[in-house]
């Protein structure tokens, strides 16, 4: 089952919020690891880090199927992602195929972070899942999964 | 030392409805408790009703979870009652997770851990979920108890009222060391009795203040935790003076038989047979009072309250114009596991809603089936706590109840209650001209010079009505077998009959 499209616009915003809040520059995939750990930090605070790294778990293997280019991230036991963005050696080689297979994680970070949203919303809901998000986030104006705000820097 | 010299202890709402009253008027500022109980008694939804009701951005709450129950999970849960507020998150309620703290260190680094996120926040109210789980290394009773002691000291220095929620066996209440460092002790427990589940709680321990001693029924609803006082919220209440004010029953040979009606403030019981008109007499009772504008309860078991009415109408009495103005309410109390305590703040909530003057609880049988088994057992004292309260208030009650009809004995209740009651009206079938009638007599009415005809009555379409004079020509009416003595009408008493025994 695919991430709903509001679920995947909410992870697109924080992404956006934090692309613009970084140096333009960075790497898509570092924006999304950047999500993933403000993530990590503030669910790890009230809910501890083995819940967030089952979460992720959970997150990633649900995301790995809708972006195969997530195939070589793993989640570590403290929560930390690991290979997100590494390229495999064997893919090096087809220099034609890399720009597409960089798109693919790219996406795939927005996914994951999708994934992660959308497991929030499940098991807490939308109140405190925006909750969690503005104290992760508290210069970005989220206010609920159909507004389309939140790009503000 | 004078009164002004004396530290005020300023007293905090529990947000649990009811516990303010049990707790002696509110929770102890900067008191350091501990909720024990086994899982799944309402620890947890406990504190977090306290948490939810104390917390504000200014003195913020910090809610910190140890091992055992996922704080996602919680959260999950704990949002679907209705005091949970979303809003409060993150601002005014904070919730930590320390079972990294806890698996990877020691109690020293989880007190160090603690100690820098209260300094950090500056909180109000600290709760510990479940500070039993910290200790999950082999470790002695000292550990935790010095861990808990040095917590308790320095959350008091911090002017912060804590928590401590641990899952504790009820032989592990008694002589545990951790247990005296608390001011407040509180022991939530669910038992089985039968099919019935019932839940109570006991304040154990409560330093600086005088709490509702006994145990406590609660119940778990959509609005988390209500607790039910042995005092029905009642206690420091002033009891109502004697009243010498008279109530009819709208029906104007009764009330003469009964010096002018029924005492303000008594306590009726109205014994009979099934299909002798207890209801009806109630439902008489009740609408009079409302015509001369005292507000009622009739609190019903075993019908509903729409079918109630439409009793009450085929009798001319209209039930309903006066539950659409306020003026009545039909309780219909009928839940499984019901506790007399409940059904009491059930009761008193409409008494106080309404500010009823009378009240009806049709039937005392009824009620006794509403009741969990474990209550059942306790059925007399409870109503004893019940109509002393509730007279104490002011209300005058009319209960019901029906006996067996015996040609051996005269019962008046099965539940040996007539001590409780301050007036006893019985009716009874009697067999006469090969018609079984019904009489009717008051055998009981404390501060009363009550009739004591034994009076013949029919249930018409306009209610009770009592037919013509006493029965004067019948001997062993209360037998219900009575023998036509043949003697004219007369004044004089009627002999009591012999070879019956009353029962009360």
């Amino acid at each position: 089952m695919k991430t709903p499209p509001e679920t995947r616009d909410l992870a697109h915003r924080l992404l956006t919020y934090e692309a613009v809040a970084g140096k333009t520059s960075e790497p898509v995939e570092s924006v999304a690891l950047r999500v993933y750990e403000k993530l990590r930090e503030s669910i790890g605070v009230f809910a501890g880090v083995a819940s967030f790294q089952s979460l992720a778990f959970r997150a990633l293997t649900q995301a790995k199927s809708e972006a195969p280019g997530l195939w070589a991230v793993q989640i570590a036991a403290d929560g930390s992602l690991q290979g997100l963005g590494e390229f495999d050696p064997q893919l090096g080689e087809f220099e034609p195929q890399l720009g597409s297979y960089k798109d693919q994680t790219s996406e795939g970070g927005a996914v994951l972070v999708a994934r992660i949203l959308g497991l929030l919303l499940i098991f807490l809901g939308e109140a405190l899942t925006f909750s969690l998000l503005r104290t992760a986030w508290p210069g970005a104006a989220l206010d609920d999964l159909n507004s389309g705000h939140g790009r503000k820097a | 030392m004078s009164t002004q010299e004396k530290v005020t202890i300023h007293q905090l709402p529990t947000g649990v409805p009811g516990l303010d009253e049990i707790v002696g008027g509110g929770l102890p500022e900067f008191s350091f408790n501990i909720i024990a109980g086994a899982p799944g008694s309402g620890k947890t939804t406990l504190a977090h009703q306290f948490v939810f009701a104390n917390a504000t951005p200014e003195r913020p709450a910090l809610y910190f979870t140890v091992l055992g129950e996922s704080a996602i999970k919680m959260l999950r849960y704990q949002q679907q009652y209705s005091f949970f507020d979303p809003a409060k998150l993150p601002d005014s309620i904070r919730f930590i997770n320390l079972s990294q703290v806890v698996l990877e260190k020691d109690l020293g680094a989880v007190l160090e851990e603690i100690t820098k996120e209260v300094e950090k926040a500056n909180p109000a109210v600290v709760v510990v979920d479940s500070f039993r789980t910290m200790v999950r290394k082999p470790a002695s009773d000292m550990d935790l108890q010095s861990f808990i002691q040095r917590l308790a000291l320095f959350l008091a220095s911090w002017q912060a009222t804590t928590f401590l929620i641990g899952e504790y066996a009820e032989d592990e209440l008694r002589d545990n060391p951790i247990f005296t460092v608390a001011d407040g002790l509180f022991w939530l427990r669910q038992t089985a009795e039968r099919n019935s589940i019932v839940r109570k709680l006991q304040i154990i321990k409560l330093r600086g203040q005088d709490s509702v001693p006994g145990l406590h029924t609660f119940r778990i609803t959509d609005a988390g935790v209500q607790a039910f006082s042995r005092t029905f919220g009642l206690s420091g209440h002033v009891k109502n003076p004697p009243s010498h004010r008279r109530l009819s029953f709208g029906i104007p040979e009764l009330d003469k038989m009964l010096d002018g009606g029924v005492r303000e403030g008594d306590s009726v019981l109205i014994a009979g047979s099934s299909g002798t008109g207890k209801s009806v007499l109630a439902t008489q009772f009740i609408a009079e009072g409302i015509r001369q504008g005292e507000p009622g309860i009739v609190a019903v078991f075993e019908e509903r309250p729409q079918a109630y009415a439409e009793r009450a109408t085929s009798l001319g009495l209209d039930l309903e114009t006066p539950q659409k103005d306020g003026k009545l309410e039909i309780l219909y109390l009928r839940p499984l596991d019901l506790s007399v305590d409940e059904t009491m703040h059930s009761i008193l909530s409409a008494v106080q809603k309404i500010g009823a003057k009378r009240l009806v609880i049709d039937s005392l049988a009824g009620f006794e089936m509403a009741l969990s088994p474990g209550f059942r057992a306790d059925f007399r004292e409870s109503l004893y706590r019940m109509i002393f309260a509730l007279t104490g208030i002011g209300v005058t009650i009319l209960s019901t109840v029906e006996v067996d009809e015996s040609f051996t004995e005269f019962p008046f209740s099965t539940y040996s209650i007539s001590f409780l009651t301050d007036d006893i009206i019985r009716l009874r079938y009697v067999s006469i001209d090969g018609q079984l009638r019904k009489i009717m007599v008051v055998i009981k009415m404390r501060g009363g010079n009550h009739a004591k005809d034994i009076r013949e009555y029919e249930i018409t379409s306009k209610g009770v009505v009592i037919l013509g004079k006493r029965l004067a020509n019948y001997q062993g009416l209360i037998s219900g077998i009575p023998v036509r003595s043949d003697r004219p009408d007369s004044t004089e008493e009627p002999t009591l009959d012999t070879g019956i025994e009353h029962k009360t």
